[in-house]
């Protein structure tokens, strides 16, 4: 137990280390600017009621306003008036701190449109990555074909070769049939996962000829036997695909960061989460990290959910 | 020969049918393949030898030119020293980590799962927040980092020297410090990535038999060092291959820490401006392509070169 003991020791401040910027980005994401340059308040903070300086700023009365709200302040002067209103806005512009920061992170900028461009990209890159990379490995697995070795050494050959390393020339190739800036230059790249290939007809080998003669008894042809046979054997490695390449491009900043420029609505997360940055001024700190925390969010709770399966996915590259 | 007359176009109808299919089976993938992966390569080959630049129609050569500045220019030579600063650093430290972790996991059964899910949360995160979530703690006057160790001074700790100028002058600019610079970054990608290589060697661990423990107490292997020298090592020969490529190729691809951090350059004195940064900056923002090209072929060099000396080390050396 003692011999336990200190195993624990080491892990648990290893543990603290991991989780410290976790814990601080969600806790940043609670608290008050005040609170985060004084550094109190807990993990939670206090709550307190706070102003948005900017949504009073928003509502400052110019004269027509204070002309306006004569008939609701009787017997009043003007600058009496001027004040009132000055006060009735202060009073609707307090909120929590929390309730501050997550609807800054979503209205300060379009969040939402981030979040769906990240959830269209990677959605349609796993679904391409599937309708092109499962046919191949079937006909890699189970047909017999001229060719067929010196397509396997291709694909092998191209495990060598990590698509960001060639970022510069598929960038060049793009914007010089004017891609750049579209949902296509997000997803094209990543069509062909010679991984998936790999791994698929790794899958299929393993499975019974005696299943594909059956099914080409019952006369089904290729295409259909890739879609209605091999695709329902190979879920469990399909799911462990999948995780991995949701992950991957969920995740992903440096390509979108190369050919999207500027135009927001094309924006992913991790983007949408840099230009943020950019703007803010150091007044921002809770919004950003509420944004932070809502990217992170659902693939964290995915994983938290479904971990064993994450851990077979995320690692799936490593298996033989 | 009759009969032989008979039979043979109905196989070789058969056959050519199968090898059809196949064919087109393949065809989409063999054609993204060339396209994306290959056709890339070959440009990024042919451009690094000249002055093309977007937007210009024609190019000249310059032979060699780009790769001669390349090892002539300091800028360069600032971005190797980066580069394999980090992943010197990185590799051999969240592998040890990785590996530290999970020996220590395994031995504590089933609780040790808790430190592994806690272990895997950075490698689900996106880098890119996280980055951000980092400079905040990193921050010189209201950080996490900064704030624990103020919280030593006074204290038996200021023994340590590093904590006494702390205390007495200030602490560490961190991000703005060209000495501490890379080595925060360096920590990032080890705090990012040992929970991966700890996944994986855990996987190892359990394909190490238990006879093979007991046979090394038979022969006289007491102590843990020695059963861990003798036989968990060894039996972690094909993993441990993995582990250190696919740390060394993720090392080399470091980029949304640095392009969080510092947007422009590459950090203090250029201290952190590493290949993937260089060719984005060259290449895509200043376009410069030739030399983005040149440095593109260099990475790839790199990475092709580590990725056949593991395929090398598998099929000979280790397994045991």
């Amino acid at each position: 137990m003692t011999r336990d003991l200190w195993k624990h020791l080491i892990l648990i401040l290893g543990a603290l280390i991991v989780i410290a910027p976790f814990y601080m980005m969600v806790s940043y994401s609670f608290k008050s600017p005040g609170e985060i340059d004084r550094g109190e308040g807990g993990f939670f903070g206090r709550q307190e009621m706070m102003v948005d300086e900017r949504c009073v700023k928003l509502r400052d009365p110019n004269r027509e306003d204070v002309a306006a709200a004569v008939p609701r302040f009787p017997n009043k002067t003007d600058s009496q008036i001027r004040d009132a209103l000055v006060a009735e806005a202060v009073s609707d512009c307090q909120m929590r701190p929390i309730v501050f920061n997550y609807s800054k992170a979503f209205t300060e900028a379009p969040l939402l449109r981030y979040l769906l461009n990240g959830v269209i990209v990677t959605a349609s890159i796993f679904l391409i990555q599937i309708v092109v990379a499962l046919p191949a490995a079937y006909a890699l697995a189970k047909l017999k074909f001229w060719g067929r070795e010196a397509v396997f050494s291709l694909v092998l050959f191209c495990l060598l070769i990590p698509v960001h390393a060639i970022a510069l020339p598929l960038y060049i190739m793009l914007a010089k049939i004017g891609l750049t800036n579209t949902y296509a230059a997000l997803v094209v790249p990543w069509t062909i996962s010679v991984f998936g290939i790999f791994l698929m007809r790794q899958f299929f080998i393993t499975v019974p000829d005696d299943l594909i003669d059956a099914a080409r008894m019952d006369g089904m042809g290729e295409f259909a036997i890739v879609w209605r046979v091999m695709l329902p054997t190979a879920i469990p490695a399909l799911l462990a695909f999948a995780i991995f390449s949701v992950v991957a491009h969920w995740n992903d900043y440096f390509w979108p960061r190369i050919v999207v420029t500027g135009n927001r609505d094309l924006f992913t997360p991790p983007l949408g989460l840099r230009e943020f940055k950019g703007d803010g001024d150091g007044s921002f700190f809770g919004p950003m990290m509420a944004t932070a925390t809502v990217i992170v969010t659902p693939l964290i709770v995915a994983f938290l959910v479904a971990q064993r399966r994450f851990i077979e996915g995320i690692t799936l590259s490593g298996m033989k | 020969m009759a009969v032989a007359e008979t039979h043979t176009p109905e196989i070789v109808s058969a056959e050519t049918a199968q090898r059809r299919t196949a064919w087109w089976l393949t065809a989409p993938a063999l054609a993204l393949m060339i396209l994306i992966l290959l056709v890339p390569v070959v440009i990024a080959g042919i451009l690094s030898f000249t002055d093309y630049s977007l937007g210009n129609d024609t190019f000249d050569w310059v032979g060699t030119k780009n790769y001669d500045r390349l090892f002539s220019r300091s800028t360069y030579e600032k971005m190797f020293i980066a580069t394999f600063t980090y992943v010197i650093t990185v590799v051999p430290l969240s592998v040890g980590l990785g590996l530290g972790a999970a020996l220590l996991i395994n031995s504590l059964g089933r609780i040790g799962d808790l430190y592994k899910t806690i272990y895997f949360l950075p490698v689900m995160a996106t880098l890119l927040a996280m980055a951000i979530a980092w400079e905040f703690m990193l921050h010189p006057s209201i950080g996490m980092v900064n704030r624990t160790l103020e919280m030593s001074c006074g204290t038996f700790l200021e023994i340590i020297p590093f904590l006494k100028n702390g205390c007495a002058d200030r602490f560490p600019l961190w991000l703005g410090d060209r000495d501490y610079a890379i080595w925060v970054i360096c920590f990032i990608g080890v705090w990012q990535g040992f929970g991966f290589n700890m996944v994986l060697y855990l996987a190892g661990l359990t394909g190490v038999h238990r006879e093979l423990y007991h046979a090394a107490e038979m022969d006289g292997a007491k102590s843990g060092w020695e059963r861990f020298r003798l036989v968990t090592w060894p039996a972690l020969g094909p993993t441990t291959v993995f582990v250190v490529t696919i740390s060394c190729i993720r090392a080399f691809q470091v980029f949304d820490t640095i392009e969080a951090f510092w947007p422009q350059g590459g950090g203090p004195n250029k201290s952190t401006y590493v290949m993937m940064f260089a060719i984005f900056e060259k290449g895509v923002q200043q376009n410069l392509i030739g030399i983005g090209s040149a440095i593109t072929v260099l990475f790839l060099v790199f990475v092709m070169f580590l990725t056949l000396i593991q395929r090398w080390l598998v099929e000979r050396k280790v397994h045991y």
